[in-house]
């Protein structure tokens, strides 16, 4: 099995490259380096995930008990102060994994970015007037019906951040199988989301440096504050989904394809 | 003759009645520019060009809103044709420019917007307007879908301009923040 997989992956970069030299796009978004990026990014991702999966586990245990336990209210009892340290201890750990994992996922994130940021002012900033962009945005001939193989990225929230960063890498892997139109979506919406991410991470680390020193202060207590839960909560919905939000892609209204009349005034 | 009228104030009288009445006469013949009675858009087009070439020119924005409400009565993808002859027309008979008349066609009738047309790239002519392009694109598309959808039927070209306005929005958001980044 473990032979297996860097096989597949082979294949499938090998394949993706032949797709993208076969229909090589005019307008260059997405050079090599993003390409690895987002590969790196999606493992740095992942790492994170099976890192703090377990803990978070273990915290939602602790939390159940806690609860069960009738703790809310009583938590002079000794049996509760127990508790409390321990989901403290836990939540450290948390705070810990995130702290160790998140300078490489902020690295990667804002490598993507940068390289990303370079083609789009170039290619879609510098090169192209206003006209241009639309002509390109609509494909070689803007009579046709819309492509129908375009991504659909927009709404993200309910998908877990490696997934997310899988699904980038593969879309951009395989982007030479598209028209120009796609890449300039595609290197948009991952350009917008990697600014955000890139924001979130460096809030994150600083407020985990906060919240780090404030649970060393209530370990000596064992109290859990509101804040704890709220932060496990952001966590869990930023890694791992938030799987109430799934969003909605609303589908064309049936309309028959007309012939096209081309006037002489059309540009 | 000349010193003979001078000098009988009656006839001078007479004389600026009558100049009076001749003025009057010629108001009363200049033209009405109502708009077009016909429901039909052939006949509609056909008693605009007439009105427009009968001294009316000046209403050509009020014409042509009026020759699209008739063609939403009867919505059909020959109506693209008939509007853009009647535009070449206009041209052609000195009414609008080139320029003019591509632009009440395209605003209406293609996918494209108007509203993004300009020579120089996007960094320096769109992203410091970006607000006011996308307003402007936004009424736009309003008149497509009028244009379009409710005088053409062509709803795929509609969906695919109201596509191409979402799109726009996205990559000229990115592109702008990218514009504006410390190089």
């Amino acid at each position: 099995m473990r032979h297996i997989l860097p096989l597949t992956t082979l294949v499938i970069v090998l394949m993706a490259t032949q797709l993208a030299a076969a229909n090589t796009p005019t307008i260059r978004l997405f050079p090599t380096t993003v390409v690895e990026d987002l590969r790196q990014t999606g493992n740095v991702a992942r790492d994170m995930e099976t890192g703090l999966q377990e803990v978070i586990g273990r915290l939602d245990q602790q939390q159940e008990l806690y609860l069960e336990t009738k703790c809310n209210g009583a938590e002079d009892d000794p049996g509760c102060q127990r508790l409390a340290k321990q989901i403290g201890a836990t939540y450290l750990e948390m705070l810990t994994i995130m702290a160790e994992r998140l300078p490489d996922m902020e690295h990667t994130v804002n490598n993507t970015r940068k390289s990303l940021e370079k083609g789009l002012r170039n290619e879609l900033g510098k090169k192209m007037t206003p006209w241009k962009l639309q002509e390109t945005l609509l494909g070689a001939n803007a009579t046709q019906a819309a492509s129908q193989s375009a991504p659909t990225l927009r709404g993200r929230s309910g998908m877990r951040l490696s997934e997310r960063f899988k699904q980038y890498y593969q879309l951009v892997a395989t982007s030479g199988a598209q028209g120009d139109q796609s890449l300039a979506v595609l290197a948009s919406d991952i350009y917008l989301d990697m600014e955000e991410t890139s924001l979130l991470i460096q809030r994150t680390r600083q407020e985990i440096a906060r919240a780090t020193l404030m649970e060393q202060l209530n370990q000596s207590f064992g109290i859990i504050t509101p804040e704890m839960i709220a932060v496990v909560g952001g966590v869990k919905s930023i890694l791992f989904g938030d799987e109430d939000s799934q969003p909605l892609i609303a589908a064309p209204p049936p309309g028959s394809v007309e012939q096209a009349y081309r006037s002489p005034l059309e540009n | 003759m000349n010193s003979r009228i001078t000098g009988n104030p009656l006839l001078v009288i007479v004389a600026i009645i009558a100049t009076s009445f001749g003025l009057t006469s010629c108001a009363s013949t200049a033209p009405t520019c109502a708009s077009p009675q016909a429901k039909n858009l052939d006949t509609a087009i056909a008693s605009v060009q007439a009105s427009l070439l009968n001294g009316c020119q000046a209403h050509f924005e009020r014409y042509y809103d009026d020759l699209l409400t008739i063609a939403e009565g009867d919505a059909k993808p020959e109506n693209k044709r008939e509007f853009s002859e009647f535009l070449v027309w206009a041209n052609d008979n000195g009414l609008l420019s080139n320029r003019q008349a591509e632009n009440y066609y395209n605003r209406y009738f293609n996918v494209k917007f108007m509203a993004m047309k300009g020579d120089y790239n996007n960094c320096s002519n769109t992203c410091p307007n970006k607000q006011k392009v996308l307003l402007s694109m936004e009424s736009e598309l309003s008149n497509k879908e009028r244009g379009l959808m409710k005088i053409s039927r062509d709803a795929d070209a509609y969906y695919r301009a109201d596509k191409l306005f979402q799109e726009i929005e996205l990559v000229l958001e990115a592109t702008c923040t990218a514009c504006s980044a410390s190089r």
